[in-house]
């Protein structure tokens, strides 16, 4: 009579902890950011969260239906791990409102009312972040790079006139962001650029306050370790300060706003957040991840101050997310009593 | 001020439905079961035969080799055959099964007035004394340490959730537990011994200092330990006491440590002022799918099946799991049919719900285990290796110096079994070799 289960050790396990509960945190702690990004810049967020949600979710479904065939079951689908609504958003976050690519768009005098441009690039997007980078590699935990970003990176790449700027209802001109032109920083630019009331390239990356509140809800909630994203930015606040203040010699007061630019615009901080923070694809040692952050915030303000590109934040996690097997191979923690800490102790 | 060791969990302690039950003695039952392999080392040869009479306390199987202890009877009555059962934790072993007649006659070893140093460890070995926590080692082997030892502790953390024997012993038994760990000491020819105990046994804390203060002993020391898990594991204890590490490999000697357990120390006294063998242990019954959780006093060889019934047996029909020990490092026995040892310190009975059962999924990646091993491991990176029977990474990543104390599986959200993982990494090692 063999009546019960037979397993090994541990026979409890943590409540409410799962896969799905932690990406269900990200997401809440994500809702912020599309509230602010739908009140500033329209109902276009909301269009563009709903069709990368729409489209990652299906591209991952029929990815694994096509791949497992008769073993499918929708009820044991990766998709109930709530993994492709996180990439999803991200990825809406990382976009403009609207785009200007084949001319798709319906307007109605000088407003875009429903943008079929970024609705396709949406759609790219998500199949480029689902399939390529996350399935094709083994699906969640796998990805060698942050899904999100990828795309980004690849609609980026592929139509990076259409990237220009994003139309605030605080600036209906599109004005440019600073990064793209670099002029004195005044404290009232930096006040904006706290709001998020200034020009940006995505709609995520503007509200620097919104991005406080899902950086403590998500250190608070355990989800990501606290320590990263703030070695980002203040690794990227030094690098600016040495290479705006030594090498293109800016002094005084001028060096201080210009770093604190470098760190409220652009998407360090919603990168240094949301994107370096992926399970998959960053360190797994405290140590590993200080190198990582560093990493991020010297590639960042080396492209930002001397490279074409006015940002360098996505090619910097993108950089140091391939360095990071390199890192967990070298940088590991020796098991507790090893021989020379011991003697250390002595 | 708490002292402590580096990361660990806090799993809910659920030790609520048991910790305010007094100690209860449990009737002998009609039969009793002793397994002749009750730890590791050698198991004991019996000293009976089939037909035998036999009384509570006479020698049954004797300890054969140094690692190894002498078996009681816990009953008096009849051997009615030696014959092989399965056991924990070793699988299947011989067992001396005795038909108890009911008239508890005993005999007990003369008792000990003032004894040396010596006659501790002779009497202790004697009375097949070995460590009551779960391993079951041999006690008199850790009293004769090879390396120089300057520090005694005895270990009741009791970090395992829902287990209260230790409380209830520290509570009840305050001064034979005391004297008992001061006879270990003797032992070791210290002149100080440290008992570690939890906070979260506030009441364990006063009644030992009480004791301690109303007797004017001033060798006992006890030190409060924060509640966390694996606080009474011996590495991370001796750290948390003493702030020393036990090297990679090495026994808590070789930091000149000697931990031994609550119940050690209470059947160490029984032993040498009562002249009493160690032929019976305290226990808890507890979980969320027995009736009555109790504390008892159990006779050895008494199956789990007799001690579930006499709690009232199951209070659900859908019980998931029949653990020996605790939630975190017991083992779960697929039915009542085994029989308790020295070594067991709990049964546990868990519905689906308490024990929380979920299929294991993909590794994210999160780094959650690596976070909490108290033993600094990479359990996600030795779980993936192992997978591609890369053994070489598992060993750089640590997997020899695993506690197996099963804090990256608790708190794993992809439900890894990360700790069957560690064993069966282990395994193909000492394979290899």
């Amino acid at each position: 009579m063999d009546k019960f289960i037979v397993s090994t050790s541990p026979h409890v396990k943590a409540k409410r902890n799962t896969t799905r509960s932690i990406m269900f945190e990200v997401l809440i702690a994500l809702l912020p950011l599309v509230a602010v990004a739908t009140v500033f810049y329209g109902y276009h967020v909301i269009i563009n969260v709903a069709v990368c949600c729409l489209s990652c979710f299906g591209f991952e479904l029929l990815y694994e239906k096509l791949l497992k065939r008769k073993e499918f079951s929708f009820k044991k689908a990766s998709v109930h791990n709530l993994s492709c609504f996180v990439t999803a958003v991200i990825l809406a976050l990382n976009l403009p409102t609207t785009m200007k690519i084949w001319g798709l768009n319906v307007v109605s005098g000088s407003t875009v009312i429903i943008s079929f441009d970024i609705i396709i690039a949406c759609i790219l997007g998500s199949l480029f972040a689902i399939v390529i980078v996350k399935q094709l590699f083994g699906g969640i935990g796998k990805n060698f790079i942050n899904p999100a970003l990828g795309a980004r990176v690849f609609l980026f790449l592929c139509f990076g006139a259409a990237f220009a700027s994003v139309a605030s209802m605080f600036d209906a001109t599109t004005s440019a962001t600073w990064l793209s032109v670099k002029n004195e920083v005044t404290g009232g630019m930096l006040l904006s650029m706290l709001l998020g009331t200034t020009g940006s390239a995505a709609v995520g990356e503007t509200c620097v306050i919104a991005l406080a509140v899902s950086y403590v809800y998500l250190s608070v909630r355990k989800i990501i370790d606290w320590k990263l994203p703030l070695v980002i930015v203040a690794s990227g606040f030094v690098f600016a300060i040495l290479f705006d203040g030594v090498v293109n010699g800016l002094e005084g007061v001028s060096l201080i706003n210009n770093a604190l630019a470098h760190v409220l615009s652009g998407g360090l901080i919603f990168g240094a957040v949301f994107m370096a923070t992926d399970y998959a694809t960053s360190p797994n040692t405290n140590a590993g991840r200080i190198i990582f952050g560093i990493g991020i915030g010297l590639i960042t303000m080396l492209i930002r101050c001397f490279a074409s590109y006015p940002e360098g934040m996505s090619f910097a996690i993108l950089i140091m997310n391939i360095v990071t097997p390199l890192i967990d191979k070298y940088v590991y923690p020796k098991p507790f009593g090893s021989q020379k800490k011991a003697k250390e102790d002595k | 001020m708490k002292y402590t060791f580096k990361k660990g969990v806090h799993p809910d302690s659920a030790k609520g439905a048991s910790s305010a039950k007094s100690i209860e003695r449990m009737p002998a039952p009609e039969k009793v079961s002793i397994s002749l392999a009750q730890h590791i080392g050698k198991p004991a040869v019996p000293a009976v035969q089939v037909g035998d009479t036999v009384k509570a306390g006479q020698l049954i199987a004797c300890a054969d080799g140094f690692v190894s202890a002498n078996i009681y009877s816990s009953v008096s009555g009849t051997v009615v055959s030696i014959s092989e059962m399965r056991a924990t934790p070793v699988g299947k072993c011989e067992h001396i099964v005795i038909a108890n007649d009911g008239a508890y006659e005993t005999v007990t070893l003369p008792a000990l007035d003032n004894p040396t140093k010596e006659e501790i460890i002779e009497r202790v070995k004697l009375a097949g004394i070995v460590g009551m926590g779960g391993a079951g080692f041999p006690t008199h082997v850790k009293l004769m340490p090879k390396d120089k030892v300057d520090t005694l502790i005895i270990n009741a953390a009791e970090c395992e959730p829902y287990i209260t024997c230790d409380h209830r012993i520290m509570l009840e038994y305050t001064e034979q537990f005391v004297e008992g760990a001061r006879l270990l000491m003797k032992a070791l020819a210290l002149d100080k011994v440290y008992i570690g105990v939890e906070t979260n046994k506030p009441d364990a804390i006063d009644a030992l200092k009480a004791y301690v203060l109303d007797k004017n002993i001033t060798d006992v020391v006890v030190v409060p330990l924060k509640p966390k898990y694996p606080q009474g594991a011996e590495k991370q204890l001796i750290y948390a006491v003493t702030k020393r590490k036990v090297p990679v490999g090495g026994l808590p000697s070789a930091v000149g440590c000697v931990v031994d357990n609550v119940h050690t120390a209470l059947s160490t006294y029984q032993a040498v002022v009562e002249g009493k063998p160690l032929y019976e242990r305290i226990m808890t019954v507890t979980g969320d799918g027995i009736k009555e959780p109790k504390n008892l006093l159990v006779s050895s060889g008494t199956l789990y099946d007799n001690v579930l019934q006499y709690c009232g047996g199951f209070n659900s029909e859908n019980v998931a799991k029949l653990i020996s020990g605790g939630p975190m490092m017991g083992i779960s026995v697929m039915n009542g049919e085994c029989a308790t040892t020295k070594t067991t310190s709990c049964l546990l009975v868990l519905t689906p719900s308490g024990a929380n059962l979920t299929d294991p999924t993909e590794c994210i990646n999160c780094s959650k285990c690596a976070s909490v091993c108290p033993m600094n491991l990479m359990p996600m990176f030795i779980d993936s290796a192992l997978a591609n029977a890369d053994i070489d990474t598992t060993v750089k990543y640590g997997v020899m110096s695993c506690i197996e104390c099963g804090c990256c599986a608790f708190i794993c959200p992809a439900s890894r079994p990360l700790v069957q993982t560690m064993k069966l990494a282990k395994k193909k090692i000492k394979e290899r070799k």
